[in-house]
C-alpha cells in the first residue's frame, strides 16, 4: 500500500474515532444536562404547588373532589392531584420516566410522584413534562453530528491526499529520476530536486554519494579490465607471433613443426578464455552501448550463412518459421556473438540428419524466439548449471565451457530472458524472452 | 614497399620484422612516441603498424601528428591489446585505416595490409588466377572458363585468403579468425573450418583436379601455385 494511502486512511481513521468519541459525549451530557434540567423544573414545581396549597382555588377543588387533574391543550404538561388512603409514608419525590395515556394520545413523560399528608389526609401529587421536545432534539443532533462526520471524512480524505501527494513530489522523484536509472552510471543527473523537506534533502544528497561511489567502483573495473587485457595479451601476442613465423620457416621436421602448431593451438585457446572472460567483464562494466535498430530475421539470416556448410555436413534440418519482423535497440555485434553461440550449439549437439527450427510467438505481450534441436539434449543438472563457466556437458565435444556464460551476460545487458528446456537424448529448446 | 613497426614490446616487434621482411616489406622500427614522431616527419612510410601503448606517451598521439602533414597517406593500422570500442572508434575516427586487437595472427595482418593496398591503388588486379581458376576479388566470384562456381559466401572468403597466403601454411585457427573474425567460441572447435574446406574442395573438384590444394597434416591448409 502505498504511503499517501496509509497516511489518509490513518488520519480519516483517527478523525472518525475523535468525532464518534465526541459525538458521544455531547449525546450522553445532553441526555444527562436535560434530564437534570427537567428534574429541577419538577422540583421547582413541585414545591410551588405544595406552597400555594393553601391557596383557595386549590383548596376549595380538593374539598370538593378529592382530586385534580390539569394539563395543558398541547398535552405538554400536566398535573394530577389525587386523595389516597392514609397511613402512608411521608418519602421523597420519585422522579420517573413513564408512558401515559391523555385523552386518547400516548406520550412518553417526566414524571414527579410525591405523596405528602395535608390537613390530616393524604395526597399523591404527580407532574409530568413530556419528552417529545427532547427526544426530537437528541435526534436532530445525531442527525446533524452524521452529516458532519460523512463531510469531514470526505475533506478529511481529499485534503490529507492531495497535501501528501505534493509533500511526497520530491520523493517520487528522487526515486523516478535517480534510484531507476542506476543502471546507467555514466549519464546519472547530480542536480539537487528542488524541495524544501528536510528529510528529502538528505536523501537526495545519500543518493547521489552513492551514484558517486559507484561511479568509481566502475571505473576502477574499467581501468582493471583495460590493464589485464594489455598485460595479459601481449605476451600472448608475442609468443603467437613467434611461433607462427617458425612454421613458416622451411625443412622444418615434421615432429617439430607438429609441436609448434600444438603449442599454437594451446597459445589460441589461452587467448579465447581471456577474451571470453574481458568480453563478459566489459558488458557487465556498461562498456557496450545499445544504440543500434537490430532486426532478429537479418540476424538469423546472418548466422545462416555463417554456418550454412556446417548445417550441410551434418545434413541437419535447418527451418525458421518466424511470424514476426521482430526488432529492438541493442548492440548488433553482441546480439550476433549471443544467437551464434546458442546456433552453434544447437549444431554441434544435434544429431545427424537432426534437425534445428526457429519459432517465434507473442505471448502476454512478450515476444518469444525459440531455438529448437534435436541434439543429446542435457538432464536437469547440466540445465541448472548451463550458464556456469567452465561447465561443459559432453565432454567429448570441443568448446571452453563459456559459450553460455557469454549468452548469459548479453542477454542480461539487454534485458532479455533466457530459458532453457531440455531433455537427455531428445533434444533442447532455447527460449529468449524479449 | 617500407613499414614502420611503432611498438615498445621488442620481441613482438622483431618477429613481425621477419614475417613482414619475408613478405619484401622493408622495415623500420620505433621504440618510444618520440621516435616515431620524429621517423614520420623525415620519412614516407607506406605502412605505419601503431601500437597505442608506448611508454612515453599515447599512440592516438602520433596518429594525430601524422594526419596534420600535408600531402600524406601512409597507410596506419593501429594494433593493441587495448580493444576497448571507444579506442577503436576513436582510432578510426582520428584517420587510422584500420584497427587489429592483439594477439592477431602475422597472416591476417598481411590481409589487412593487401587489403588496404588494393584500396589505395585501385588495383587492376582484380582477378586472380590459380591453376585456371579465376578469383574475381570484387564480384566475390570464382569462375572456371565460362563456368561460375556455385559457392558459399564463407567458401569464397576462404578460398581468397587462401589464395592470398599461396604458397604458405595457413593454420586452421588463422584461417577461421579471418573469415568469421573473434567469434570466440568458434576457436575451439577444430573442425569448425574442415568442414567449410571439404564443402570448398568439392565444389573444386568438380570441375577440376585440385592436388595443388594441399591439407598440411593436422595444422591447417596450403595451396600452392
Amino acid at each position: 500500500m502505498k504511503l499517501q494511502v496509509k497516511f489518509s486512511v490513518y488520519n480519516a481513521i483517527t478523525k472518525i474515532i475523535i468525532i464518534l468519541v465526541l459525538g458521544a459525549i455531547i449525546l450522553f451530557s445532553l441526555d444527562k444536562i436535560a434530564y437534570n434540567q427537567l428534574d429541577n423544573r419538577l422540583l421547582k414545581k413541585k414545591n410551588k404547588i405544595i406552597e400555594n396549597l393553601n391557596t383557595d382555588e386549590i383548596d376549595s377543588l380538593l374539598n370538593e373532589q378529592q382530586s385534580f387533574t390539569d394539563y395543558n391543550i398541547l398535552k405538554e404538561e400536566f398535573i394530577i392531584l389525587t386523595r389516597i388512603p392514609d397511613h402512608q409514608r411521608d418519602s421523597a419525590a420519585k422522579i420517573f420516566t413513564e408512558k401515559r395515556e391523555i385523552e386518547g394520545d400516548i406520550e412518553v413523560y417526566r414524571i414527579l410522584n410525591y405523596k405528602f399528608l395535608y390537613r390530616a389526609n393524604w395526597y399523591n401529587l404527580e407532574i409530568g413534562e413530556t419528552m417529545t421536545a427532547l427526544e426530537s432534539i437528541k435526534n436532530s443532533i445525531r442527525f446533524y453530528m452524521l452529516i458532519v462526520l460523512v463531510v469531514a471524512l470526505l475533506i478529511t480524505l481529499l485534503t490529507d491526499y492531495v497535501f501528501s501527494n505534493f509533500l511526497l513530489k520530491p520523493f517520487y522523484l528522487i526515486i523516478d529520476k535517480k534510484i531507476n536509472r542506476v543502471d546507467d552510471p555514466s549519464h546519472y543527473n547530480y542536480e539537487n530536486i528542488p524541495t524544501n523537506t528536510d528529510d528529502f534533502k538528505i536523501l537526495d544528497n545519500s543518493v547521489n554519494s552513492l551514484m558517486r561511489k559507484i561511479n568509481t567502483l566502475f571505473a576502477l573495473e574499467k581501468q582493471f579490465i583495460a590493464n589485464v587485457s594489455h598485460e595479459l595479451l601481449t605476451p600472448i601476442s608475442i609468443l603467437s607471433t613467434r611461433f607462427e613465423n617458425m612454421l613458416n620457416t622451411l625443412g622444418i621436421p615434421a615432429e617439430h613443426e607438429h609441436k609448434i602448431y600444438s603449442s599454437l593451438k594451446t597459445l589460441n585457446r589461452l587467448k579465447v578464455i581471456i577474451n571470453s572472460l574481458l568480453l563478459i567483464s566489459k558488458v557487465e562494466n556498461n562498456q557496450y552501448l545499445k544504440t543500434e535498430r537490430i532486426s532478429l530475421k537479418q540476424e538469423l539470416n546472418d548466422i545462416y550463412e555463417d554456418l550454412e556448410d556446417r548445417i550441410a555436413d551434418k545434413n541437419i534440418n535447418f527451418s525458421t518459421h518466424l511470424k514476426e519482423d521482430f526488432n529492438f535497440m541493442g548492440n548488433k555485434a553482441l546480439t550476433h556473438t549471443l544467437l551464434f553461440n546458442i546456433i552453434n550449439n544447437a549444431i554441434k549437439y544435434n544429431v545427424e540428419a537432426g534437425s534445428l527450427s526457429i519459432n517465434d510467438k507473442f505471448d502476454h505481450q512478450k515476444y518469444i524466439l525459440t531455438i529448437s534441436d534435436t541434439g543429446s539434449g542435457m538432464n536437469k543438472e547440466l540445465v541448472e548449471n548451463a550458464f556456469d563457466r567452465f561447465k561443459r556437458g559432453n565432454t567429448e565435444e570441443n568448446g571452453f565451457g563459456l559459450g553460455l556464460a557469454i549468452v548469459q551476460s548479453i542477454a542480461k545487458f539487454h534485458k532479455i530472458e533466457v530459458d532453457i528446456q531440455s531433455e537427455e537424448g531428445k533434444g533442447t529448446n532455447i527460449s529468449l524472452i524479449f | 614497399m617500407n613499414v614502420l613497426i611503432v611498438e615498445d614490446e621488442k620481441s613482438l616487434a622483431l618477429e613481425m620484422d621477419e614475417f613482414l621482411s619475408k613478405e619484401g616489406f622493408i622495415v623500420e622500427h620505433a621504440w618510444k612516441k618520440s621516435s616515431a614522431e620524429e621517423k614520420i616527419f623525415v620519412n614516407n612510410y607506406d605502412f605505419v603498424l601503431l601500437d597505442l601503448g608506448l611508454p612515453d606517451g599515447d599512440g592516438f598521439e602520433v596518429l594525430k601528428q601524422l594526419k596534420s602533414l600535408k600531402n600524406r597517406d601512409d597507410a596506419i593500422i593501429i594494433l593493441t591489446a587495448r580493444g576497448a570500442i571507444d579506442d577503436r572508434i576513436k582510432g578510426l575516427d582520428e584517420g587510422a585505416d584500420d584497427y587489429l586487437p592483439k594477439p592477431f595472427s602475422l597472416n591476417e595482418l598481411l590481409a589487412r595490409m593487401h587489403a588496404i593496398i588494393r584500396r589505395k591503388h585501385k588495383l587492376e588486379k582484380n582477378e586472380v588466377n590459380v591453376h585456371d581458376f579465376l578469383l574475381n576479388i570484387q564480384n566475390r566470384t570464382v569462375t572456371f572458363g565460362e563456368e561460375r562456381l556455385n559457392l558459399t559466401k564463407k567458401e569464397f572468403e576462404i578460398f581468397n585468403y587462401l589464395v592470398l597466403n599461396k604458397n604458405r601454411v595457413v593454420s586452421r585457427m588463422s584461417l577461421t579468425e579471418h573469415v568469421w573474425g573473434d567469434i570466440l567460441e568458434v576457436n575451439s572447435d577444430s573442425n569448425f573450418v574442415d568442414v567449410h574446406v571439404k564443402n570448398l574442395r568439392k565444389k573444386l573438384m568438380a570441375v577440376s583436379p585440385t592436388n595443388w590444394f594441399e591439407t598440411v597434416r593436422s595444422i591447417g591448409y596450403r595451396i600452392n601455385c
